[in-house]
């Protein structure tokens, strides 16, 4: 492990948004229109900075990163640990030591998420430079997003872990309230409240499980050996296990979103601005399912193959719903782009959950990197949505024809997005879907072949859309430039910003599609553990 | 003398007053009766503790019988000091009167 | 001699009573004072502060001290002496606040009597925290409630106050004479007024019955009413609308307080075996009547009648006297356990409530001393005309909700952590979708400020330096004991020991 100043990268990748913060709100953001000017540039580059550095980070500890080490429930093989102890307290009543501990650090489950995030809150931040309003208080708040996200995804201490988990909620509230759309109350409130909901069983969770073990740490609540025996949730198989289980888990499905817990998310990606649908497609739907892998998977097993079926037909139903909700989009009065594409969020993260429900390494591998690539892709999908937003303030897929020979390069990124999103063979998601596939088909082939019509009506949908919007003939209303004045749009096709934002992406969506191992090995030896871990620990409790 | 009496004729007497005063506080719209009514409960835990007291060759039940009236006192006081401001801010006694705020 | 051991006794008292004493002189120096120099605005705050101060430093002398004085009549114990901390801290922000009230000081209003009331109250909360005995007991509320019922009404001309000191005073009249009432059974039915004589009384001849649950309810509506528990709440919204801003604060944490300390002794003294404290963690309960029950209902209609009428409400005031009325029934939650790490809970989420309310409060006042009322629709784009101010309402907000990383979420944590413990799940369950619910109410008050009317170019409020100083003590401690918490749970582990008696 590097260290730089003394403190490990982890700890350096998590608050140095928060650090950035501390320094944004410091700096006045002036009164008259040239200070005003000056200091909003100030914000803005600092944000980029900032995520930038966070990418190098990132960069610096894939490369450092042991792909041979297992993780998940081992905690001498984790990397880039950092424990510091946080509350010790002796001889409370009846809690006897309580410790918690600053404890972090990463395997190869993590490590994708933690690049992902990477990746996009970089990417996101040029998005961002379309913010007008406040433009302090929204830098603040990405941030300090930005470390509540990295924070979940490199916690091992349970209550380190929770408090991340909701210290994102208060940020997205207000990046969603105050610089969403019309209808930005209703969205935000509904998806605070909903993830709230989620979040308070896992804490009752966190302390029943906190009373099993005598300690927050993660990887004694997954060893069996250590809960004490007279606990309710000690033991295999037991009521309480179970419905311990299930409320962790409908907290993980609200954030995933699985359907019947996903309404949330319409409204929120419709309503968002730009940058925060990308952060929430891209990463904050990744924390559902990182924390079902990490938290639900190890630590009840036998519950979770007692509810593994349950769990595939959510990953199926999600899917065929998520699908027929997009495709609906096209039948029905109000065709808006980004509501398509959040419903296809839907289903793609369905694809997710299958692949983690089958507990064989194709469906893991094919999960996790089946996340990784919807983060990518679907924030592509956002950006460019968000591109002609900017400029013709609509998002209505019945506004648009034709864009093809208006916006040419536009076009041709926002192609392999949509490709993606498809799963063409060529780009990353082709391979992801095509391993949740073969792995859910051996252990689920009914609900897998039910499932694929997922693939086919995705087709549908996003071919539909792609003709509708880029070919045929162009209204006439755009006839134009799309800034007559050419102030802020200097000619029709994509800013240098807005490059700099999707081609990026796009690159990692071929290169993954063609040579996926940087991604897939990061990974393999975790979850092959993993699911190893699962099976034996799960039906080795059954028959005790 | 007193022991002539059985203690339950005491009791029940002071719940009867008790009861009385809780009737007048809940049906009583003037708030001088409401207070009138008040002081007809602690005057029945008066009865009560004073009973209970000379039953029990206990003086601790008297001592707090004093305390009581004492603080009865002060309690009136102040009580008809805030329906005098009350009058005249709204000129009216009548509780149901009083209702600018609800829920 | 007699005598003698007698006098030793006594001087042990005195000298143990010192903060008391301290408080009583206060007030007689604060009334001369008022007499003399009648016109001066801040002098008796100022003289309340030395007093109060004074009386805070000699209180944590003796935090460790454990000792019966004046016959039995008061115990002195390191859980009393925390909430006497608590209401004293309380007391000292309170009368820092009140300084920069407009409210209080509009039309040149004298308020010599406030601060001295404020002092009186002060020691009848400081004696119920410690009685012993249900004389005092009485004195004390007593003490507290009159002085509270004027302070209720202090600005006479406004009617809602006055309206508001008149339903406070009925329903506290009414509610003294039920507990005395019940007061007087337990005496026919023990033959003892103090805590400890009743728990022997009991023990020895195996009281239970209607008449004991009678008299027991009896008590527990008077204490009821003090933390404005669910169905003993009435009088609770009316009172925090029309009462001073700074009022409100005070009784929404500062006699809540001192309710809960007598709540928890009284119930811990009376009503537990105290022959079986070998193991000083099980408490048993003597009797057939079953007052976890009895708390538990009581606490789960408190916190969600709270928050359910939190829901709708538009004035400000009355929306933090319902979550008020919420947070009590997360606290009673604690009292339900019954247990040491039971009263620990309370303790550490009643030290969490004191700073993040009054901050919530205080926020209140300074808003309205700028817009006048505390109607929620005024809140409308303050997120722009009072960024500092906004900021830290949110903060205490985020806390009452209970999210991580306050200070609010550690008292929620430690509660849950309670009440799950001894494996009252149900309870735990209704606890945490209240706090989902009451997430509502509590964003709407920033939704207002920050997402309506949000315009970069209004107008920017300033303020005194002296309320920038009294937010940041509130709101700092908010966020630190949310993110390092030992302290304050090292604190609520040593105060946990309620003296038995002897």
């Amino acid at each position: 492990m590097f260290t730089i100043l003394g403190v490990g990268p982890l700890t350096w990748i998590t608050f140095l948004p928060i650090v950035s913060m501390i320094i944004l709100l410091l700096i006045p953001s002036g009164r008259d229109e040239k200070s005003k000017m000056v200091s909003h540039i100030l914000f803005r580059w600092l944000t980029v900075l900032t995520t930038f550095l966070q990418l190098l980070l990132a960069l610096a500890i894939y490369f450092n990163f042991d792909f041979g080490l297992t993780g998940i429930n081992q905690q001498s093989t984790m990397q880039f640990v950092e424990r510091v102890r946080w509350i010790e307290i002796q001889n409370l009543p009846l809690l006897g030591n309580l410790k918690i501990d600053y404890f972090v650090g990463i395997d190869g489950l993590s490590a994708p998420m933690v690049l992902l995030t990477a990746i996009v809150c970089f990417a996101a931040s040029f998005a961002s430079f379309g913010i007008e309003k406040g433009v302090k208080g929204y830098f603040a708040m990405y941030l300090l997003l930005d470390t509540g996200m990295m924070g979940v995804f490199v916690a091992l201490d349970f209550f380190l872990f929770y408090v991340f988990w909701e210290v994102m909620l208060l940020p997205m509230y207000f990046l969603i309230g105050i610089w969403g759309g019309p209808r930005k109350e209703y969205a935000a409130i509904k998806f605070f409240l909903y993830t709230l909901l989620g979040s308070v069983f896992m804490l009752l969770v966190m302390i029943a499980l906190y009373f099993a073990v005598g300690t927050f740490n993660m990887f004694d609540m997954m060893d069996p050996s250590k809960y004490d025996p007279s606990s309710i949730l000690a033991g295999a198989d037991t009521f309480w296990r179970y419905v311990a289980f299930a409320a962790l888990f409908i907290g993980f499905a609200i954030k995933v979103p699985s359907v019947p817990f996903h309404t949330w998310l319409p409204d929120a990606h419709v309503e968002a601005p730009t940058p925060i649908s990308v952060i929430l497609a891209g990463v904050l739907l990744k924390m559902g399912t990182y924390g079902m892998l990490r938290i639900s998977w190890p630590m009840f097993p036998d519950a979770v193959r007692y509810f593994q079926d349950y769990i595939a037909f959510v990953g199926m139903v999600s899917i065929v719903y998520g699908a027929l909700c997009a495709l609906g989009q096209h039948k029905v009065g109000k065709r808006d782009f980004k509501k398509l594409i959040a419903y296809s969020s839907v289903s793609h993260m369905g694809y997710v959950v299958l692949g983690m429900a089958a507990m064989n390494p194709e469906g893991m591998i094919g999960a996790i990197f089946q996340m990784f690539n919807h983060g990518i892709i679907t924030s592509m999908l956002f950006m460019i949505v968000g591109v002609i937003y900017d400029r013709a303030h609509t998002r209505g897929l019945d506004d648009f024809g034709g864009l093809a020979n208006k916006m040419p390069v536009y076009t041709g990124i926002m192609a392999i997005a949509f490709f993606g999103a498809i799963g063409l063979p060529g780009l990353s998601s082709f391979i992801s879907e095509f391993l949740v596939f073969v792995g859910a088909f051996k252990t689920y082939p009914v609900l897998t072949i039910i499932s694929g019509s997922g693939i086919i009506l995705g087709a549908g949908y996003m071919l539909w859309t792609l003709q509708k919007v880029f070919f045929g003939k162009l209204p006439e209303r755009w006839a134009g430039p799309w800034d007559p004045t050419g102030k802020k749009y200097k000619h029709d096709d994509l800013m240098p910003v807005e490059y700099a934002a999707l081609v990026p992406l796009a690159i990692i969506i071929i290169y993954l599609g063609i040579y996926p191992i940087p991604i897939t090995d990061l990974m393999n030896t975790s979850i092959n553990h993993l699911i190893d871990f699962v099976k034996t620990t799960g039906s080795f409790a059954a028959h005790l | 003398m007193l022991i002539d009496v059985p203690q339950e004729y005491y009791l029940i007497l002071s719940a009867m007053m008790f009861v009385i005063g809780s009737v007048g506080v809940l049906t009583r719209r003037n708030a001088i009766i409401i207070f009138m009514s008040i002081e007809i409960m602690l005057n029945s835990v008066n009865l009560t503790f004073v009973s209970f007291a000379a039953f029990m060759g206990d003086t601790a039940g008297q001592i707090f019988v004093f305390f009581v009236m004492a603080v009865a006192a002060a309690e009136a006081a102040v009580g008809l000091a805030i329906v005098l401001a009350l009058f005249r801010n709204k000129k009216t006694i009548y509780v149901d009167e009083v209702s600018l705020m609800k829920w | 001699m007699i005598d003698e051991i007698f006098l030793s006794q006594l001087k042990q008292s005195v000298d143990l009573f010192l903060p008391e004493t301290i408080l009583v002189a206060t007030f007689i120096i604060a009334l001369i004072f008022d007499l003399i120099y009648k016109n001066s605005r801040y002098l008796i705050a100022v003289i309340s502060i030395i007093g109060l101060v004074f009386s805070g430093i000699f209180l944590v002398n003796q935090s460790t001290s454990s000792a019966a004085i004046f016959s039995g009549m008061l115990s002195f114990d390191p859980f009393g002496n925390f909430f006497k901390i608590l209401i004293l801290l309380t007391t000292i922000i309170i009368v820092l606040m009140s300084v920069f009230s407009k409210e209080l000081y509009e039309g040149g209003r004298k308020t010599g009597e406030y601060y001295i009331l404020i002092v009186g109250m002060t020691f009848g909360m400081f004696l119920l925290a410690v009685a012993n005995n249900l004389i005092i007991v009485y004195l004390a509320i007593e003490t507290m409630s009159i002085s509270s019922y004027i302070l209720a009404g202090y600005t006479k001309e406004i009617k809602r106050a006055s309206e508001a000191s008149l339903k406070y005073v009925i329903f506290g009249a009414v509610s003294s004479g039920m507990m005395i009432y019940g007061i007087s059974l337990i005496y026919g039915l023990t033959g003892s007024l103090t805590f400890d004589a009743i728990n022997s009384a009991m023990i020895s001849s195996d009281i239970s019955g209607l008449t004991l649950l009678i008299a027991g309810l009896m008590i527990i509506a008077g204490i009821g009413y003090k933390i404005s528990a669910v169905p003993f709440h009435f009088w609770t919204p009316d009172v925090y609308e029309g009462a001073p801003i700074t009022i409100t604060a005070y009784l929404s944490v500062a006699s809540k307080a001192a309710g809960f300390a007598v709540l928890i002794r009284f119930l811990k003294v009376s009503f537990f075996d105290s022959t079986n404290y070998a193991n000083d963690e099980i408490w048993t309960l003597i009797g057939t009547i079953d007052w976890q029950i009895v708390i538990a209902i009581l606490s789960v209609l408190t916190m969600t009648l709270g928050n359910l009428v939190a829901l709708w409400q538009t004035n400000m005031k009355r929306l933090l006297a319902y979550s008020s009325i919420a947070h009590a029934g997360y606290i009673l939650m604690g009292v339900v356990v019954m247990t040491d790490i039971g009263v620990t809970s309370v303790l550490i989420y009643f030290f969490v409530y004191m700073i993040m309310n009054l901050g919530a409060f205080l926020v209140v006042m300074i808003i309205a001393n700028k817009t006048g009322n505390e109607d929620i629709q005024k809140y409308n784009g303050i997120g722009h005309k009072a960024p500092f101010v906004s900021a830290c309402m949110v903060i205490f907000l985020i806390s009452l909700t209970g999210l991580p990383p306050t200070a609010g979420f550690i008292g929620k944590w430690a509660v849950f952590t309670a009440v799950l413990k001894s494996e009252y799940i149900w309870l735990a369950v209704v606890g945490v979708l209240n706090s989902v619910v009451s997430l509502y109410y509590y964003v709407k008050i920033f939704r207002n400020m920050y997402i309506r009317n949000f315009e970069d170019d209004s107008e920017i409020y300033e303020f005194s330096p002296g309320t920038y100083i009294l937010l940041i003590i509130l709101a700092v401690p908010t966020l630190i004991f949310g993110i390092y918490f030992t302290p304050l749970l090292d604190w609520a582990e040593s105060s946990v020991k309620i003296f038995l008696g002897v």
